[in-house]
C-alpha cells in the first residue's frame, strides 16, 4: 500500500461531490469509491465522514434519497443537484489554481527568484 | 393550517431529516461495512466489533447531524435551561425569594399595562374605533372648553353625505321607565340611527342589534339591551329575546342583547336599553328629531383634512342656529379616546412609574442573590473553564439561569397580574371608561414574556460577567483559608445602595399619597355628609295626561312638597329637603349677577344652587346672619336670595351682606320643560349668610354661592335630601312605599343622573377624592412590596457573607475579638452600603419630590421624607443585626474543623 496523505481541512466535501458526481451512491459507496480511486491513500474516519455529507445535504448540493443497494440492502443514495455541479466546477477550479500556484512557488529555484 | 403544523413544517425546515433516518442510514453502512471486513477474511465477531469502533454510536451520529445543520446551539440552550431548573429546586430558599421578587414586579408590571391596554390603548369594542369622531365645536374665547352640537335630521343627512365621513351615527338619550310593574323604574334610554349595528360592528351577545330595516313605518317597537341592565333586569336570562318590555307604557320587542364590553355612552351616562332613532319621532314630548353625531372617517383621513372639509358644512348649520353657537369658533373633530385621555392619562403613567421602579428593585434583589450565591458556586464555574468551557458558555448558561429565574416569576406574575390589575378601576371607578374590560390577551402576554426576558438579562448580566471571569488558578484550589477576607470588591454593595435609594423614593411617594389624602379626610366639610341620602324623582314628561297636569308651576311645587311631606312622615327620617342638581361636593351652575343696582360689563361670576328652605337644615350648613326664607317665600320663589360666607367676604366686603340687592340674568326659561316663576330675573334681597360648604370638589376652595328657593326655576325633576336616624339606605323601602301612596307610579331614579345614593358616596366619587384614595392605597402597597424586597436582598447578603466566611469569625473569635466587633465586621458593608443608599434617596426625592407632587395634586413636604428614611434605616438596621449575630455564634472549634 502506497503512503497515506492526510486531507486538508475542506477538501473532503470536495472529494464527496466529485465522487457522487460519477453517478448516485450510498454512504458506504462514496467512501469506497473514494479510497478506491485515491488507490487506498486516503484515510477517512467514517463517523466524521458523515457529518460532511449532511452538510452537503443541507446546503442543498446534493440529494439524498432512501433506495435498493446492489445486495437488496435498504440504503439512502446521494446524486448531485445542479447547484452541487455548479459548486464542484467552482471549487475544482479554485484547487487547481491554488495547487498550480502553491506548486510553481515550491518548483523556483534560488537563482530564479 | 393550525398552529401544530406550522410549528411542524418549521421544525422541518429547520432539521429535515428524523433521528430514526439518521440511524437507519448508519445501521445500513454498518452492515455494508461488515460483510466487506467479513469477505476480508475477518470472523463475523470481530467484523460486527471494528464496524462498531470505526462508526461510533447512532446516538453520537445524531448529534453530529444536529451539529451539521446547526441545531446544537437548541441542544445546549436545553441543557442549561434543564439545568437551572434542577439548581432552583436545589436551593429552594434562594428560589423562592428570587422567584417572588421578581412576581411582584412583572405581576404589577402586567398589570399595570394591561389596565393602559384596556383604558388607553385598546378602550372601545366598535369597529375602527380609531376612526370615530366626536364633532365639538371650540370657542375660541374659552378654548378649554369643548361643547359637542346637534343636528336635526336634514342636517344629519347633509353632513352624512361629505366627502370625509365614511359613516355617521346619531344618538339622543332620554330618561325613560319600565312601567306595568309594581314599582316604576326609572331607565336611561338611548336612540340610535338605523345604522348602529354596522357602524359600531360589535356582535350582540344573543340576538341582532338596531338594523335599517327598524325604521320602516315610523320604527318598530324593539329594543337591545345593555348587558348590565340584562343582568340586573332579567338576571341573565338566555331566552330573553322575542320577549316584550313595558316602556313608557308602550310594548317593545325585545331583539337583542349587546355583550358586557358593549357601553355605548353618551357622556351623560351609560343607555340601559337602545331604541331605534326613528322612534323619536312618536315620543310625546320631543320638540323636534334631534342626533348628537359621531363621525366615522375614511380610511386614511387626516384630522386637519377632516376638519377643514366638515368646518364648511358646521358654518352653515351654524347660520340656521346662531344661538346655539358662540361668536368665535372652530370645528375641532375629537378621536372618541381624548376625555378618558384627559382624565386618566396622569395617573395611569404615575401607577405605571411606580410599578417600574418596583420592577428594577426586584431585578437588582435578584442580582444581589445571584452575586451573593455566586461565591459558592465559583468552584463550580472553575471547574467549568478548566475543562474547557468558553467564557461566552458559561456567561451564556448564567444568562440562562436567571432567565429560568425570571420566567417562573414571570408565570406567576401575569397569574396575579389579573387581580391587580382590577385594583385601581375598583378604587376609582369613573376615571375610566366603563367599557374597557381587563383581559389577558396576546399583546400583554407577549409584553409579560419579553419582559421576563429582559429582566432575566437585566439582572443577570451584572453576576454572570462577575463570575465568569475566569482565574481558576486562583479558584480552583478551593475556599479561602482563615483571616485572609473575601476580596473587598463587593458588587452587591452598590445594588444594595441603589435599591435603598429607589425604596425610598416609592416610600416618599406613598408618603406624600397617605399624608395627602389624609388631610384630604380631614378637610371640614362644611356640611355634615353622616346618614344623608340623596334620591331624585323625575316628572312624568313622557305621559302627556299626567304632564298637563303638571305642567303649571303651582301644581308642580305642590306635588313635589306632598312628595316631600311623605318622606318625612316615614319614621325614622328626620329632615327632608328639596335641591336640584344640589348634591356636595360640586354643585351649582355657574351665573353671572347683578348687585345693588349696577351693571357692572366685567359681570362677576357665582354658582346659582336650587334649593328647597330645609336644605341647610337637613345638610346642617350653619346659618351665620340673618335667615332662611319661610315657606310662603319658598313657594313664591322671587325676590330672596341666600348667600354663602364666600360670597360675603369677596362681594359684600365692605358693607353688611343683609339687604343688599342682586339679580341673576339667566336665570329664565331654558327647554319647554322647565317651569320659572314670575319674576326669577327681578332683584333680589339678601335675607341671610351661611357658612361655606363645598361646591368645587372636596379639596378645593369653596367658590362664592347664591342660594335661591329652588321654585324659581323648575326642570321636570328633583332630588330629596334626606336625614335619617342610621344607614338611609335601610330606608329605602319604606320611602318608595311613601312616594307611591302620593303617585302610584312615580319612581325613584337609579338612572344615570339622579342615582340614588348618600352624600358620603357622594364624596367618595369625587374625582379628587378617588384620585388621592387610589394614589395612597397603591403607592402604599408598592412601597411596601418594596420595603420587603430590600431588606430579603440586605438579609441575604450578609446571611450568604456569613455563611462564607464562618472560619474567619470562628479564627476572630479563638483570637479573642469581642463581639461587637465581630458584629460591625458581619454587617458592615450592608449598613454603609444602606446609609449610602439612604443618603441618595434623600437626593433623589428633593429632585424629583415636587415633579411627583404636581402629578399627584397634592403638596409635597420635605417633612413627609422623615418618617420612610427612618423607618427605612431601622428596618434595614434590624435585616442586617439578625444574620449577622448568627457570626458571633460560631464555635472556634467547630470553625475550624469546618474546612
Amino acid at each position: 500500500m502506497a503512503q497515506q496523505v492526510e486531507l486538508p481541512q475542506g477538501t473532503l466535501e470536495m472529494l464527496i461531490l466529485k465522487a457522487v458526481s460519477l453517478g448516485p451512491l450510498h454512504g458506504y459507496g462514496i467512501l469506497l469509491r473514494i479510497q478506491q480511486i485515491s488507490n487506498q491513500r486516503l484515510e477517512i474516519l467514517q463517523g466524521s465522514f458523515y457529518t460532511a455529507i449532511y452538510r452537503l445535504e443541507r446546503r442543498g448540493w446534493i440529494k439524498g434519497e432512501w433506495g435498493e443497494s446492489e445486495n437488496n440492502r435498504r440504503a439512502r443514495f446521494y446524486s448531485l443537484t445542479r447547484a452541487g455541479t455548479r459548486q464542484l466546477k467552482a471549487e475544482t477550479a479554485r484547487w487547481t489554481d491554488m495547487t498550480a500556484v502553491v506548486a510553481s512557488i515550491l518548483d523556483k529555484k534560488a537563482d530564479e527568484i | 393550517m393550525s398552529l401544530l403544523d406550522t410549528l411542524r413544517s418549521l421544525w422541518r425546515s429547520i432539521a429535515p431529516r428524523s433521528s430514526s433516518d439518521i440511524e437507519d442510514e448508519l445501521r445500513s453502512h454498518q452492515q455494508a461495512y461488515r460483510e466487506d471486513l467479513i469477505r476480508q477474511g475477518l470472523s463475523s465477531e470481530e467484523a460486527q466489533r471494528k464496524a462498531r469502533i470505526d462508526l461510533g454510536q447512532p446516538e453520537v451520529q445524531n448529534e453530529n447531524y444536529r451539529d451539521a445543520v446547526g441545531l446544537r446551539i437548541f441542544d445546549e440552550l436545553g441543557g442549561d435551561i434543564r439545568y437551572g431548573l434542577r439548581a432552583l429546586r436545589r436551593n429552594p430558599g434562594f428560589a423562592a425569594v428570587a422567584v417572588l421578587s421578581l412576581a411582584l414586579g412583572i405581576g404589577a408590571t402586567t398589570a399595570m399595562f394591561s389596565l393602559i391596554y384596556a383604558v388607553l390603548l385598546h378602550p372601545f369594542p366598535y369597529a375602527d374605533a380609531d376612526r370615530i369622531m366626536n364633532p365639538v365645536f371650540l370657542d375660541e374665547q374659552h378654548p378649554h372648553e369643548d361643547r359637542w352640537f346637534i343636528l336635526n335630521e336634514a342636517q344629519f343627512d347633509e353632513l352624512r353625505l361629505a366627502a370625509p365621513v365614511d359613516a355617521l351615527l346619531g344618538f339622543n338619550a332620554d330618561h325613560m321607565e319600565i312601567t306595568g310593574g309594581a314599582l316604576p323604574e326609572a331607565i336611561f334610554g338611548v336612540y340610535l340611527t338605523e345604522n348602529a349595528g354596522t357602524f359600531f360592528g360589535v356582535r350582540p351577545l344573543l340576538g341582532r342589534n338596531i338594523q335599517p330595516s327598524d325604521a320602516e313605518n315610523g320604527g318598530h317597537s324593539v329594543v337591545v339591551l345593555n348587558y348590565r341592565f340584562w343582568h340586573g333586569h332579567f338576571g341573565g336570562d338566555p331566552h330573553v329575546i322575542g320577549k316584550t318590555l313595558e316602556i313608557n307604557h308602550a310594548p317593545y320587542t325585545i331583539i337583542g342583547v349587546m355583550p358586557r364590553s358593549f357601553a355605548f355612552n353618551d357622556t351623560n351616562g351609560v343607555g340601559d336599553v337602545y331604541l331605534p332613532g326613528s322612534l323619536m319621532r312618536g315620543a310625546a314630548n320631543v320638540p323636534y328629531l334631534a342626533y348628537i353625531p359621531w363621525i366615522k372617517l375614511r380610511p386614511h383621513v387626516t384630522l386637519a383634512a377632516a376638519n377643514a372639509a366638515l368646518e364648511p358644512i358646521v358654518r352653515q348649520f351654524a347660520k340656521q342656529h346662531p344661538e346655539r353657537f358662540p361668536d368665535h369658533w372652530h370645528l375641532a373633530l375629537q378621536p372618541i379616546i381624548v376625555p378618558y385621555q384627559q382624565s386618566s392619562g396622569r395617573t395611569l403613567t404615575l401607577l405605571l412609574a411606580g410599578v417600574v421602579l418596583l420592577l428594577i428593585i426586584g431585578c437588582a434583589n435578584c442580582s444581589i442573590l445571584l452575586l451573593a450565591r455566586g461565591r459558592a458556586r465559583q468552584h463550580e464555574l472553575a471547574i467549568r473553564s478548566a475543562i474547557g468551557a468558553s467564557r461566552w458558555r458559561i456567561v451564556r448558561q448564567l444568562l440562562v439561569e436567571a432567565v429560568v429565574i425570571s420566567f417562573t416569576g414571570a408565570v406567576l406574575g401575569v397569574a396575579a397580574s389579573y387581580w391587580l390589575a382590577q385594583l385601581p378601576m375598583k378604587l376609582s371607578p369613573d376615571s375610566f371608561p366603563a367599557e374597557s374590560v381587563l383581559r389577558i390577551n396576546l399583546p400583554i402576554l407577549v409584553f409579560s414574556v419579553a419582559l421576563a426576558l429582559l429582566c432575566g438579562i437585566l439582572f443577570g448580566l451584572v453576576p454572570a460577567l462577575r463570575l465568569s471571569r475566569h482565574d481558576p488558578a486562583r479558584m480552583l484550589p478551593g475556599r479561602q483559608i482563615g483571616v485572609v477576607a473575601a476580596p473587598a470588591k463587593h458588587r452587591w454593595s452598590v445594588l444594595i445602595a441603589a435599591q435603598v435609594a429607589l425604596t425610598l423614593l416609592l416610600m416618599a411617594t406613598a408618603g406624600t399619597a397617605i399624608r395627602s389624602f389624609l388631610r384630604l379626610l380631614q378637610v371640614p366639610l362644611g356640611y355634615d355628609p353622616a346618614n344623608v341620602m340623596k334620591l331624585g324623582i323625575m316628572l312624568h314628561v313622557d305621559d302627556p295626561g299626567e304632564w298637563s297636569r303638571l305642567q303649571s308651576r303651582e301644581a308642580r311645587t305642590a306635588y313635589i312638597e306632598q312628595i316631600r311631606q311623605k318622606i318625612a312622615s316615614v319614621p325614622g327620617v328626620s329632615t327632608v329637603a328639596v335641591g336640584i342638581d344640589a348634591t356636595p361636593p360640586y354643585i351649582g351652575a355657574e351665573s353671572s349677577f347683578n348687585i345693588d343696582g349696577t351693571l357692572d360689563r366685567e359681570q362677576p361670576q357665582a354658582r346659582v344652587i336650587l334649593v328647597g328652605q330645609r336644605y341647610f337644615a337637613a345638610l346642617r350648613i350653619p346659618l351665620l346672619q340673618g335667615r332662611i326664607w319661610n315657606p310662603d317665600e319658598n313657594t313664591r320663589g322671587d325676590f330672596t336670595a341666600v348667600v354663602n360666607r364666600a360670597f360675603a367676604t369677596r362681594y359684600l366686603s365692605s358693607s353688611n351682606a343683609l339687604g343688599r340687592q342682586l339679580r341673576i340674568p339667566g336665570l329664565t326659561r331654558q327647554t319647554p320643560f322647565e317651569a320659572v316663576s314670575a319674576q326669577s330675573t327681578a332683584w333680589r334681597q339678601i335675607i341671610g349668610v351661611v357658612g361655606d360648604a363645598r361646591n368645587d370638589g372636596v379639596d378645593r376652595p369653596v367658590v362664592p354661592a347664591i342660594y335661591l328657593p329652588y321654585t324659581a326655576v323648575m326642570p321636570p325633576y328633583v332630588q330629596f335630601f334626606v336625614r335619617t336616624q342610621g344607614d338611609p339606605l335601610t330606608y329605602l323601602h319604606s320611602i318608595r312605599v311613601a312616594i307611591a301612596s302620593v303617585a302610584s307610579d312615580q319612581q325613584i331614579s337609579d338612572g344615570a343622573f339622579n342615582g340614588t345614593f348618600t352624600l358620603n358616596e357622594a364624596i367618595e366619587r369625587d374625582a379628587q377624592y378617588s384620585r388621592q384614595r387610589l394614589f395612597s392605597i397603591l403607592f402604599g402597597v408598592f412601597s411596601a412590596m418594596a420595603l420587603g424586597l430590600a431588606l430579603v436582598g440586605i438579609f441575604s447578603v450578609v446571611a450568604y457573607s456569613v455563611a462564607q466566611r464562618t472560619t474567619e469569625f470562628g479564627v476572630r473569635l479563638a483570637l479573642g475579638a469581642p463581639r461587637g466587633h465581630v458584629l460591625w465586621v458581619a454587617a458592615r458593608i450592608a449598613l454603609l452600603s444602606t446609609g449610602v443608599g439612604i443618603a441618595a434617596g434623600l437626593v433623589l426625592d428633593g429632585f424629583l419630590g415636587a415633579i411627583l407632587a404636581n402629578w399627584m395634586h397634592s403638596a409635597f413636604a420635605a417633612a413627609s421624607l422623615l418618617v420612610p428614611a427612618a423607618l427605612l434605616a431601622l428596618s434595614a438596621l434590624l435585616a442586617c443585626a439578625l444574620p449577622a449575630r448568627r457570626a458571633t455564634t460560631v464555635p472556634p472549634a467547630e470553625a475550624l474543623r469546618y474546612e
